[in-house]
């Protein structure tokens, strides 16, 4: 699962996460991360056998989890179909579709905004 | 064979038979030409790419009491004023006024607003004459309220483009696009085999006054556009270069927001993305054989964008059915390419002309002149006052150090030569990196006493053979104040820096004033 976690600032000097990599033996891939002495927030990638009980725990220790399904979304209505940000992507998520629609993969997408600074219509947005 | 007349009365019937321009290639090659040629009365052509010579004359209406407007600024975009009292051109690529909003949006996003029937705001300026009294005006404006929004496109729908690719090791942003560093991306712009001038590349049916689709519009072309080139290479007939190009207009208010589209390039600027279709009337068997061209056979060039020159390096030739697989191998890496035209929209613009046609709503028009087929080159524009290379001020002996010499005496060095950068050599004289008169003070104050230890080990360089202004671009894009000199083995030949450029500027100001030069 991708998730947001937001870390309060009485919070951000524990080693929650890294107690949960241990407990649960879960992959954690973090995608994009803001964290100062005033909290903030993290763009991870959680998977493993024990998933859930990993989300449990990190929640019961004061980590806000929102889990979700899309890292970035394209508006329709903004995007032209050009096709500028397929060649920047680093992961390969946007593609050309065969109607040349252009379409991005939000299970592969790191949300390293690459596209999102390079949009010339500025039609993708980065959710958080 | 056939007259655009006889078509004509055929789309007047409701019997005109019309294709795509993608559709067509694949009849041809079912049916052969001949038979093509006979049965198919019309082949519609599209395309949507980011067209920066683009704009649009706006007339305003007179207030009471009137103005001659000098200056005008539409949401913030400087309009053109030197026409008269309440005309304008409003340049897709004109930047925002404010410096907050500067490149995010400029005159092509105007342009799309009005024609989205959206509010804009008008202040003018004037200098106030005796029929023209008023010297300042703020007001609104809508497609709706203004007498004529007349889309002019000096350059549009060029036949064919280079393809863009980046060896430098920065990322560049240009019109081609985000052109990430060490060919890690490749951008092309033309349709292919779907693009108007690629279709009828010797411009046998196309000329002043043909009638076109221009952004959901029926437009007309006014004549070839500004650039137009005719003798460059070509391959199966099709330039393997920019060539042609085309002078649009088109009624704004008959326009549709679905196929025009205001833009920014990042970190470049603004253009308009124009949605334009040409009809090729099918009159003979040549005619047919021309628009059945396929994209594997347009040849294009792979060119080096990373060389800020007027000629820049041809890397390799590709053509539309490579690029459009969506990889190509370029010195053996297999690299990503990106369309920067939406060949989608392309489709949309060739389908939508041809149910206009179809349905009887939009007549061929015979060309007044066709568009002129040879005899026209680009020519450079030359600096009178030659550009200044990196070897003509590079004067001084060349100061260096070397990476295991201590702080203390690279401060020294700095101190009794009374400068601020240091190139760090090795034993051979190549560059390892580069020190400057801040990074000293830094490491004094961090403790450190080996020069390895602070020097910068990425140094952004300059080279001989290098005009001074690109020079003076690169320091202040990455934010600099100076950059060794180093020749093609990377040894250190010397070191130019801000204040050098800025004393040449001052030079060429006492020139300009006829002292003499140096």
């Amino acid at each position: 699962m991708k998730a947001w976690l937001r870390f309060l600032p009485s919070i951000v000097n524990k080693a929650i996460m890294s107690d949960a990599i241990k407990l649960f033996d879960i992959d954690f891939n973090i995608l994009r991360a803001h964290i100062t002495p005033r909290g903030g927030k993290m763009l991870v990638e959680i998977s493993g056998p024990q998933e859930t009980e990993c989300v449990n725990y990190i929640e019961e220790r004061g980590i806000q989890v929102t889990p979700i399904m899309k890292v970035v979304k394209k508006e329709a209505e903004k995007c032209i179909d050009c096709g500028a940000c397929v060649s920047l992507c680093p992961v390969r998520a946007i593609c050309v579709q065969d109607d040349w629609g252009i379409d991005i993969d939000n299970q592969i997408c790191i949300a390293c905004g690459f596209c999102i600074n390079s949009c010339p219509t500025k039609a993708i947005i980065l959710i958080e | 064979m056939k007259t655009v007349k006889e078509i004509n009365q055929k789309i007047e019937n409701g019997e005109a038979v019309v294709v795509t321009a993608a559709e067509m290639t694949r009849i041809v090659a079912e049916e052969g030409t001949k038979k093509a040629a006979e049965e198919i009365d019309v082949v519609t052509t599209g395309t949507f790419g980011a067209m920066c010579s683009s704009g649009a004359f706006l007339n305003f209406g007179h207030s009471d009491p009137p103005i001659k407007m000098t200056k005008t600024y539409l949401n913030g975009v400087e309009a053109y004023s030197g026409l008269a009292a309440v005309d304008s051109y409003l340049g897709a690529t004109q930047i925002n006024q404010n410096p907050e909003i500067g490149l995010d949006y400029g005159g092509a996003h105007v342009i799309e607003e009005l024609i989205r029937g959206n509010e804009v705001e008008l202040v003018a300026e004037a200098y106030g004459t005796d029929c023209y009294p008023l010297k300042n005006i703020e007001t609104s404006i809508s497609l709706e309220k203004i007498n004529q929004a007349t889309m002019v496109n000096p350059r549009n729908c060029y036949q064919n483009y280079a393809v863009a690719v980046n060896s430098t090791e920065e990322t560049l942003y240009t019109y081609m696009g985000t052109l990430l560093p060490n060919f890690g991306n490749v951008t092309y712009s033309s349709a292919g085999e779907l693009s108007p001038l690629i279709n009828d590349p010797y411009f046998q049916t196309i000329g002043m006054g043909t009638r076109i689709f221009l952004c959901g519009a029926q437009g007309y072309i006014m004549g070839e556009g500004t650039q137009h080139s005719t003798d460059g290479e070509r391959r199966n007939g099709v330039p393997t270069g920019s060539a042609g190009t085309l002078m649009l207009k088109g009624d704004m208010k008959q326009m549709d927001p679905d196929f025009v589209r205001g833009a920014t390039m990042p970190k470049y600027g603004p253009t308009l993305y124009v949605g334009a279709g040409i009809p090729i009337p099918v009159l003979n068997e040549d005619i047919a054989a021309r628009t059945a061209i396929s994209d594997e056979n347009i040849t294009c060039k792979i060119i080096d964008y990373g060389v800020s020159r007027r000629s820049r390096p041809v890397i390799r030739e590709t053509n539309y059915a490579e690029l459009k697989t969506g990889k190509i191998e370029i010195n053996g890496m297999e690299i990503p390419t990106s369309p920067l035209s939406s060949y989608k929209r392309a489709k949309m613009v060739a389908e939508e002309l041809k149910s206009w046609i179809e349905k009887g709503d939009f007549f061929l028009s015979e060309p007044l002149i066709n568009l002129p087929n040879r005899g026209h080159v680009v020519n450079p524009l030359e600096i009178t006052r030659p550009s200044r290379l990196v070897k003509d001020i590079e004067s001084k002996t060349v100061i260096i150090t070397h990476p295991d010499d201590q702080i203390k005496d690279v401060a020294r060095k700095l101190v009794d030569n009374n400068i601020n950068h240091l190139p760090v050599v090795d034993n051979n004289g190549i560059l390892e990196g580069i020190v400057t008169s801040w990074d000293i003070a830094d490491a004094v104050a961090k403790g450190k006493t080996k020069l390895a230890e602070v020097m910068t080990r990425k140094v952004v360089i300059a080279r001989e053979d290098e005009p001074v202004d690109v020079i003076a671009r690169r320091i202040d894009k990455n934010n600099i104040s100076g950059l060794p000199i180093v020749d093609k083995d990377n040894k250190v030949k010397g070191i130019i820096t801000a204040e050098d450029i800025s004393r040449l500027i001052g030079e060429n100001v006492e020139n300009e004033n006829g002292e003499e030069s140096l």
